[in-house]
């Protein structure tokens, strides 16, 4: 039995809990009573992966059907990973112990760039091989993938039998359904595919040819097998009918978001230019106040978990914060439980929800300002001005916070030294106001750590066209912003720039890269997200065997006219509202939010109708 | 206010959860329960509820225990068990409840039972035999303030020690507790280094928690 040989070297390995299931809220089954097993895969260790929201909520989904069963797989850390090659242990699920290259489906959630070489790895610690053409022509073992990075699935064509474009909740069971149909009809797995390919939001990368002109450039796609011509993601109307987990796998180990997470909204008014989440998770839909609160109970009895964080894009955003939130402070103070708000706007709340907030609030303050000039932030469309985060400093510092977090992004568009100046200068007088407080907290200075990431270029955003700096004009912005600090008060990290280059070509990849990620896998590329893992050199290597310039995704500007690799997926924005806000950003003019005015992104026609009532527009 | 001692079992899978651990999962454990537990009372109130003797991972028990107090005096203990039975994890159940009668520090020994699986079992006895008959079995243990030669021959009581066709099964106090804490392990290095014979501990079972006069702690 896998299980033993599993066992005989478990106290061999890290954090050993990991690896043998077992957790209270796991869901067992009589697999002589399943029709279709699922395993969800995560391309990431357990400790990520288990905190991962979408994941909770399609485990429970599917378990909800009495004849499918979906099980959970994580990527082993690498003491295990040597050990189970050692000793033939294939990768195998977390609840039956069986190993997944018997299932159904192997479904994979693509959450960042970087863990595309983890998806090959665990393919071949499983068994199943890592090319789809090579697998078998029987109707099993089908790889499948979802979540954003999907968005553009090019650089992960030929790894996967289809993608799942946009919210799981329904189609994944469509898919899963016709699969139960077919297998009972005793049909192959290419006939499968074809039928998929007619559902909305299924993407069969082989049905799709792709030509290119002398230059590089995409001059043209085809379809075969009666696939359509463009697809278009799923989208749940309905958040509060939608289906919502009330008990969570409760880990042994520590995992990193260790918690109850209760989803308050899906979507983002704020149209930010530069982010891929406020663009693809589009249109803005809430739950309501009613729901979330039940969902909380729900999950805090259930799991037993003292903790409940709001996951959203940007949790005041919700129409109904201020009662929403009094309501759950409520309840969580009522029974002990922490609740801990991320994604927070502090600025428009009354006074008595504001001294509610601060008892439960003890993280530090935290501010995305992405850029270091007014005008840089309008070109991203980011409203938020200096005078607020001075307002918000200066209500914290006199409420006792002596530290203060601010995110920036380099290498934006038109960015200037002045805007890259401009970040010091901000921190800057962020420490001027803590000193010309009254009373601010006594006996220790300020601090306040400016974290730099450079700007990667994301499908589906208005800055999609755009190219990233070069590593030399990073370091050139880097070594100008140390420079310009003036004061130890002031803290700066920043990113390496090799991780941000690999991440932009990935990101905005074609189908040209699957060689080169096979290869870099080859030569023992594997968590590149992890910094100690990341081999840049040994991507360079595989870049060049493959004949792939690493600068023609990187640095190029794609032209508005250019096919991109995605334009055959529908996101519900469209290309032309996208070069328009483009456009937009170049003239440094930020675009209302979707509250105050319609951007006719393209959403709204999808949908059959506005996304908010016209009452609200006029807020 | 009721203070409750708990005698739990820890097995199959849930031996890999490390001590660490197993706290956080003992207090959702108890959140789960919804029993009366009492909470501390200073700035950061938290359930209080403390193990008396940490169990290292891998091992199995039938005799953990976990001391707590219950605010509800009408509470039976048969209803403290049953509620907490009803939300353990996999492998982890509650044996028995009863009143706390002893202090921690009457904590004296524990017995463990164990398999060494070898290939040459008769070869493996004779080794054991052979250390067992020696006046001193010194083993290196790491303290706080560095590594220490000890030895453990005069707390080590060897209760059985059989053949079976493919182990040599031993049972053993060992001094457990607030004072000196001997892990079967220490036995484990001091064999694999009087003797050749390839041997793999399996089956490390803790089975009961003793007093000074080998009367049950409870």
């Amino acid at each position: 039995m896998l299980k033993d040989k599993i066992e005989k070297h478990l106290l061999e390995v890290q954090k050993p809990s990991r690896y043998i299931g077992g957790e209270v809220g796991s869901i067992i089954k009589d697999k002589s009573k399943v029709d279709v097993r699922f395993a969800f895969c995560f391309p990431d260790t357990y400790d990520i992966g288990m905190s991962h929201l979408g994941m909770k909520i399609l485990y429970s989904l599917t378990n909800e059907r009495e004849n499918y069963w979906c099980e959970r797989c994580f990527a082993p850390g690498l003491d295990f990973e040597e050990i189970m090659r050692a000793n033939d242990i294939p990768l195998y699920a977390l609840e039956s112990l069986d190993p997944i290259k018997d299932f159904d489906f192997i479904g994979f959630t693509m959450q960042y760039e970087l863990s595309y070489t983890n998806v090959l790895n665990m393919l071949d610690l499983a068994g199943i091989p890592i090319f789809a053409k090579d697998r078998t022509e029987e109707l099993t073992q089908i790889v499948v993938a979802g979540g954003p990075c999907v968005c553009n699935p090019e650089p992960l064509a030929d790894f996967f039998d289809l993608f799942i474009l946009g919210e799981g909740e329904e189609v994944n069971l469509e898919l899963m359904d016709l699969y139960h149909e077919m297998k009972q009809q005793g049909a192959k797995r290419i006939d499968f595919l074809r039928r998929a390919a007619q559902i909305q939001g299924i993407y069969v990368p082989q049905f799709y040819h792709f030509s290119y002109n002398e230059d590089g450039t995409i001059s043209g796609v085809t379809t075969t097998d009666g696939a359509p011509q463009t697809v278009k993601k799923r989208i749940i109307k309905d958040m509060d009918s939608v289906y919502y987990p009330d008990n969570f796998v409760v880990p042994f180990t520590e995992i990193v978001h260790d918690r109850v997470s209760v989803e308050v909204l899906r979507g983002c008014i704020r149209g930010c230019r530069f982010c891929q989440a406020g663009f693809i998770y589009r249109p803005f839909r809430e739950k309501s106040t009613d729901t979330i609160c039940k969902e909380t109970k729900a999950l805090c009895e259930n799991t037993g978990y003292d903790e409940v964080s709001l996951a959203s894009l940007s949790t005041s955003d919700h129409s109904d914060i201020d009662p929403m939130l009094t309501r759950l402070i409520d309840y969580t103070v009522g029974e002990r439980v922490n609740l801990s708000l991320p994604s927070l706007r502090v600025d428009n709340f009354s006074e008595a929800l504001l001294n509610k907030i601060k008892k439960v609030r003890k993280s530090g303050l935290t501010f995305a300002a992405e850029g270091g000039t007014q005008r840089l932030r309008d070109v991203i469309n980011k409203n938020v001005s200096e005078e607020e985060i001075m307002n918000t400093c200066r209500i914290a510092f006199e409420g006792g916070y002596s530290t203060v977090k601010l995110y920036f992004m380099m290498g934006l568009p038109t960015e200037t030294d002045e805007d890259i100046v401009g970040i010091a200068d901000l921190a800057q007088r962020i420490v001027d106001l803590f000193y010309s407080i009254e009373d601010r907290p006594k006996g220790r200075g300020v601090q306040v750590s400016v974290s730099c990431a450079t700007f990667v270029p994301k499908p589906f955003t208005p800055f999609q066209f755009e190219p990233q700096d070069t590593r030399e004009m990073i370091e050139h912005k880097q070594k100008l912003l140390l420079d310009s600090v003036k004061t130890k008060k002031v803290k700066v990290s920043y990113h390496d720039p090799n991780v941000s280059m690999l991440e932009v070509i990935l990101a905005k990849g074609d189908r040209r890269l699957c060689q080169s990620i096979y290869t870099a896998w080859k030569k023992g590329c594997k968590f590149d997200s992890w910094e100690e893992h990341y081999k840049f050199d040994k991507w360079l290597e595989a870049f060049a065997e493959c004949g792939i310039d690493p600068s023609f995704y990187a640095n190029r500007r794609f032209e508005y006219d250019e096919i991109l690799p995605w334009d055959h997926l529908d996101y519900y924005v469209t290309k032309e509202f996208l070069i328009r806000e483009n456009k937009t950003a170049r003239m440094s003019v930020t675009t209302p939010h979707c509250r105050l005015k319609c951007s006719a992104c393209g959403v709204s026609k999808e949908i059959g109708g506005p996304c908010f009532a016209k009452s609200k527009s006029d807020i | 206010m009721q203070r409750v001692r708990a005698i739990f079992e820890k097995k199959g899978r849930a031996k890999y959860i490390s001590h660490l651990d197993l706290n956080r999962c003992m207090l959702r454990t108890f959140r789960r329960s919804r029993l009366p537990i009492w909470y501390t009372e200073g700035f950061n109130p938290h359930p209080y509820y403390s193990f008396a003797l940490a169990l290292s991972l891998g091992f199995e028990s039938s005799c953990e225990i976990l001391d707590f107090n219950i605010t509800d005096d009408n509470m039976s203990m048969e209803e403290i068990r049953d509620k907490l039975n009803a939300v353990m994890p996999e492998g982890m159940s509650i044996v028995s409840v009863a009143e706390q009668k002893l202090k921690i520090t009457a904590i004296a020994k524990a017995e463990y039972s164990f398999s060494l699986v070898s290939d040459d079992v008769q070869g493996l006895y004779d080794a054991v035999q052979q250390l067992l008959a020696q006046p001193e079995i010194n083993i290196e243990k790491k303290t706080k303030k560095g590594i220490k030669t000890v030895d453990i021959k005069p707390d080590m009581e060897v209760l059985t020690c059989e053949k079976t066709d493919d182990s040599v099964d031993m049972r053993m106090y060992l001094p457990a507790g607030t004072q000196t804490n001997y892990n079967p392990t220490l036995f484990f290095e001091a064999l694999s280094r009087t003797t050749d014979v390839a041997f793999t501990p399996e089956k490390i079972l803790r089975t009961g928690i003793l007093c000074e006069n080998n009367e049950i702690f409870s």
